[in-house]
């Protein structure tokens, strides 16, 4: 948000806000908590073993609670469709972005779907642990529909080893800096926003 | 290579579905360190300098 350029203290009077306090906690919380469920579903199946079971299943759970918090905040206090790719990306997806370059909107649908197909699976598979609300039971569904659950899960986990892989990428390239030094301080530079962003599509006002 | 993995069924019927075939794990990683490098070098060659 540009806060009233009055306002402005010297400090202050060249910054555009990109992302509040809360987007930057959930995006540093989601990335950690991606982290460890990679972490504890893979490094067992490439041989190192340890008892990975219940790190992962509350880091799951962890997950699905900060990811349905992030999508209660888009529908009631942030503009929804803002990720969705809009009639303008398509006629010109080249040119000046808004907020969001249709790059990013792109790659925000696809990991969306990823990690809600992992989450929606990953929930269904904690009825086949153990844990302090209910014994296993492992015969909740059929074995072709296990399979089915077990599949779609294993899927959307690599598939976001390929994701997480290009997004570390963007955030180290020079010419995407002030976008990670945003997701870290919640600001850019007011020649930052001119230089990479259309102000009428994206007045930075909220 | 199948994207998934399948077991004999106890019951007889054919091949029964398990899970997602993890031995292709490493290739998923190539595909997105594929695609890292062939942006790095299209920034680099093809569009040098330029912000979008």
């Amino acid at each position: 948000m540009i806060k009233g350029w009055e306002e402005m203290t010297p400090q202050s009077a060249d910054r555009v806000e990109r992302h509040k306090f809360i987007d930057r906690a959930y995006h540093w919380l989601m990335a950690t908590a991606m982290l460890i469920l990679l972490l504890t579903a893979f490094l067992p199946i490439l041989g190192i073993k340890f008892e990975w079971v219940g790190i992962h299943w509350v880091t799951g759970l962890v997950l699905t609670v900060i990811v349905l918090v992030h999508i209660i905040r888009a529908c009631f206090w942030q503009n929804f469709w803002a990720m969705m790719p809009d009639g303008e990306d398509l006629r010109a997806p080249f040119a000046k972005p808004g907020k969001y370059s249709v790059a990013q909107k792109l790659y925000h649908l696809a990991i969306s779907v990823l990690i809600l197909a992992a989450i929606a699976t990953g929930l269904l598979m904690w009825r086949k642990v153990d844990t302090p609300f209910w014994q296993r039971d492992p015969y909740w569904l059929s074995t072709d529909a296990w399979g089915v659950v077990y599949a779609i899960h294993g899927v959307a986990a690599m598939a976001l080893v390929t994701m997480v892989i290009i997004h570390v990428y963007f955030a180290l390239r020079p010419d995407e800096w002030h976008l990670t030094r945003s997701m870290l301080r919640g600001w850019i530079t007011g020649k930052e926003y001119r230089d990479h962003h259309d102000p009428r599509r994206w007045p930075a006002k909220d | 290579m199948s994207l998934f993995r399948y077991a004999s069924s106890i019951y007889g019927g054919g091949d029964t579905l398990i899970g997602a075939n993890y031995g292709l794990l490493p290739w998923f990683a190539f595909a997105g360190i594929a695609f890292v490098i062939a942006h790095a070098i299209f920034k680099a060659v093809a569009a040098p300098g330029k912000p979008h």
